[in-house]
């Protein structure tokens, strides 16, 4: 079973490695869809969920278009397993941060796939930030890994730390009974003795709960020069929603940034690659989020299920090659708007009838 | 057609709005009631408002024309979906329906008008005056026009001034409705006002409690909750918070013959104002060991749920809101697939000949390239809130007593079931119902078209208004 799989792996392992720092180009639009057919057909082999979610596409699932592939709902993810790893062989599970009381989603991985995530996290960390001076101390608001395991964001953020050789790394965060919390104090300190500069990450709901404490304290946390911020989008309730410009806007005053050093990425468990904010062609901080050559957006339309017009809202639909034992076309429940070069998030999918209806789990077949 | 400002809510909306404006307008309309509606005769009354909604069922009436046209940009229903609504609401208002209400909330029609009283009471030596609340104010929902219609049309009977506050996406209908009376009679336009502003505009909404004699206000838990710590003690509040409906399929129903006349019937109730409101079922539950099966009903329901979009499209809906139908759309779809292919595995036996179906599971039937309607059936029994908009759960039950515990979960919170049954079951089920806790049982197919007299969420809505002086003269 894995025998197929594995050299896959490599192939795509190659290709990621080989466009990290590559433009995109029609070329390498047409060896991605190469690929992820090929990876599709496989999945459909290796992968019950994703065979059976294509059972009724045209051609059987035998398709030459990427456009006729069914894209697995996270939603799936948390009844299902879906992946095409043995219980035997799984060392590892990703789950999803949601609403506490729901099952969350799970992403298995086992060592292969694991050195695949970490090969297209990094990657796609170098290029964004092709010219990173390294910083002296990586600071996260999240827990450490001890605390959170099965956190796929804070297996990246350590990730980073220590492809980035970072002597002194940071996670301050804690597990309260409501999910993560930042105890300020403790972050107060430890930058206030920053003589060199940080990168400082964490969720947005990480962000707004320390810039809430520091309004209430009625003071400022300034980063030293030449630091960076990253925080990952998603509030899941546990805090105010605040909008991206407005929470950037706070980060840069409170916390002394200038806003094109403060970069928003945009990931989930169910996925391996991840996409970041960019900069526009004069230099600005841009909401547009663009993954890597090796992973892919398409904005949907909610009614017809095909690709959106640019500047039309939609679905963002994700494939993702570095999803080599899962399933590499995964359906989110969030809004976009399609761009020229990229898409930017407007929101989430709404439900019109009253809240406290969830969808009742018909169990794992 | 144009419309002169009558009320607030004609002006355009930047209009600037204070509390002090607020106060004036119910200071007005009800110096305007105590000068003439006061002084009305109820039987006038009646007239006035079976007349005009006679007006409403006509085509070529200006008012209505302007409803159909302008309606559905605001609200989202199509011009078919809001017509039939309309028509559904105006049909159930005659001279016989209102005074047929008025006997059944009051005793006797006379009794807004003077001491009168039934036999009964006169041969106890009582009599009894019912009055109205002298401002009524009603803080309308956001889904259906009917409501607020309704609102408004009980407050007329009850002499009272009224002061509507309407939601930003719910106007156009409302405001066609209050310039109609006032066309027919402009006195009592002028006794009528109509305002909207943002939700939680709390200066307003205080300015606006604390004139009322009586609030009636529909909506979220939340904004209930919100208006009844705001809500003056001298003031009356009369909530109508959320409410969710079922179906209810028995097995006699089922004949080849009679399942697809029952399944039209259950599209009906799904169709009407796009399963939006209160009353709009959000599952159908069907009794197994029928002719038809549960699964082939939802066949069956399908086919008829694409009927009625030929014919009265569901129209567009907000990109987040279809998003979030796609998405259950997909859930399903994967589950039943799921399903399926577990139990082609396990199969030992042949397919039945009508229909090559799964053993149970889940399965959907969907409207092509659009979230228009969506039909999932589900042998888990669990009641399921739908994400409406055309989406209705079918299950399987073994009877009523097998859903009622189903239900459980939302026991309290129902407010309609509509049944297909047979004459000599339904007085069995419907007691079982009621002692349930359903206060409105129907038949399927008429979950949207209360009669006038219906009794909301189980309370006299026009009693509820009233307060009563007794008169004993024994």
């Amino acid at each position: 079973m894995s025998t197929e799989l594995h050299p896959f792996a490599g192939r795509v392992r190659e290709f990621i490695t080989r466009t990290t720092s590559l433009p995109v180009s029609p070329e390498l639009h047409a060896e991605f869809e190469s690929l992820a057919l090929e990876l599709h057909h496989l999945q459909q082999r290796h992968n019950p969920v994703v065979r059976d979610g294509n059972a009724d596409r045209p051609k059987g699932g035998q398709t030459q278009l990427l456009t006729e592939v069914a894209a697995i709902p996270t939603a799936a993810f948390k009844e299902f397993e879906v992946t095409c790893i043995p219980e035997s062989e799984r060392t590892r599970e990703f789950h999803s941060s949601g609403t506490t009381g729901q099952r969350p989603s799970r992403h298995f991985h086992h060592g292969d796939s694991l050195e695949l995530y970490d090969t297209a996290a990094w990657a796609g960390f170098q290029r964004r930030w092709p010219d990173l001076r390294p910083p002296e101390i990586f600071g996260s608001l999240t827990p450490s890994a001890d605390l959170a395991p099965h956190s796929s964001l804070v297996h990246m953020f350590e990730l980073w730390a220590a492809r980035l050789k970072i002597r002194s790394s940071l996670f301050w965060g804690e597990n309260g009974p409501d999910g993560w919390t930042v105890p300020t104090q403790r972050v107060v300190e430890s930058i206030s003795a920053l003589q060199n500069p940080i990168l400082l990450v964490g969720t947005a709901f990480n962000f707004v709960h320390l810039l809430d404490d520091l309004e209430h304290r009625g003071c400022r946390l300034p980063l030293p020069a030449g630091s960076w911020v990253v925080e990952t989008g998603g509030y899941k309730g546990r805090s105010r929603n605040v909008p991206r410009e407005d929470l950037h806007q706070a980060i840069a005053t409170r916390l002394g940034v200038l806003p094109i050093r403060i970069i928003t990425e945009y990931g989930m468990s169910e996925l391996s690659s991840q996409a970041y904010s960019t900069v526009t062609a004069n230099g600005q901080p841009s909401a547009r989020l663009q993954f890597p050559p090796w992973a892919r957006a398409r904005i949907v339309s909610p009614e017809s299920g095909r690709e959106v017009d640019i500047g039309e809202v939609g679905l963002v639909q994700i494939l993702d090659l570095a999803n080599v034992w899962s399933a590499f076309a995964i359906q989110t429940e969030d809004l976009a708007r399609r761009q020229e070069d990229g898409f930017e998030l407007v929101g989430r999918a709404l439900r019109a009838e009253p809240r406290g209806c969830s969808l009742q789990s018909a169990g794992p077949i | 057609m144009h419309l002169p400002n009558l009320f607030l809510a004609d002006l355009p909306p930047d209009a600037p709005m204070g509390p002090a404006l607020v106060r004036d307008a119910c200071l007005a309309v009800k110096r305007n009631r105590s000068h003439w509606l006061a002084l009305r005769k109820t039987q006038e009354l009646v007239e006035l408002l079976a007349f005009n909604a006679e007006r409403w069922l006509t085509p070529d009436f200006g008012f209505r024309q302007q409803a159909l046209k302008q309606g559905p940009a605001e609200t989202g229903f199509g011009a078919g979906t809001l017509a039939r609504g309309l028509d559904a609401f105006f049909r159930a208002v005659t001279v016989e329906s209102l005074n047929a209400l008025l006997t059944q909330e009051l005793g006797d029609a006379r009794r807004l008008d003077e001491f009168s009283a039934p036999a009964g009471e006169l041969r106890q030596g009582r009599m009894a005056l019912a009055r109205g609340p002298d401002l009524l104010v009603h803080v309308a929902a956001g889904n259906l026009p009917s409501s607020t219609l309704s609102s408004l049309l009980l407050g007329i009977l009850t002499r009272s001034a009224q002061f509507v506050k309407l939601p930003r996406n719910g106007t156009v209908v409302p405001r066609l409705f209050a310039h109609s009376l006032a066309d027919l009679e402009p006195k009592l336009g002028s006794c009528l006002e109509l305002a909207t502003w943002s939700g939680g505009t709390h200066d307003l909404e205080a300015a606006l409690l604390s004139e009322a004699d009586c609030v009636t206000v529909q909506g979220t838990d939340e904004t209930v909750d919100s208006l009844r710590t705001r809500c003056p003690r001298t003031c009356r509040l009369l909530a109508y918070g959320h409410r969710l409906s079922f179906g209810f399929v028995s097995a006699d129903q089922l004949s080849t013959y009679m399942a697809r006349k029952v399944a039209s019937r259950a599209a009906a109730d799904i169709t009407a104002w796009n399963q939006m409101g209160c009353l709009s079922p959000h599952v159908i539950y069907v009794e197994e060991h029928g002719a038809t099966n549960p699964e082939g009903f939802a066949d069956l329901l399908a086919q008829c749920l694409e009927e009625r979009e030929q014919n009265e499209p569901r129209g567009e809906i907000p990109v987040e809101t279809a998003a979030h139908l796609a998405s259950r759309r997909s859930l399903h779809e994967l589950r039943g697939a799921r399903h399926a292919a577990a139990h082609s595995e396990a199969a030992t036996m042949p397919r039945g000949a009508f229909f090559d179906a799964p053993l149970g599971g889940t399965r959907v039937w969907a409207s092509t390239h659009s979230t228009a309607w969506t039909v999932v059936y589900e042998s888990d029994p669990r009641f399921q809130t739908s994400c409406l908009n055309r989406f209705i759960y079918v299950k399987p039950c073994r009877d009523v007593a097998d859903v009622l515990r189903q239900a459980e979960v939302v026991r309290g919170q129902v407010s309609t079931v509509g049944i297909a049954t047979t004459e000599s079951r339904l007085p069995e089920l419907a007691l079982q119902l009621a002692h349930w806790g359903v206060p409105r049982i129907c038949p399927l197919g008429r979950m949207q078209e209360p009669p006038i007299g219906w009794r909301h969420d189980g309370r006299p809505a026009l009693a509820d208004l009233i307060t009563w002086t007794d008169l004993e003269t024994a």
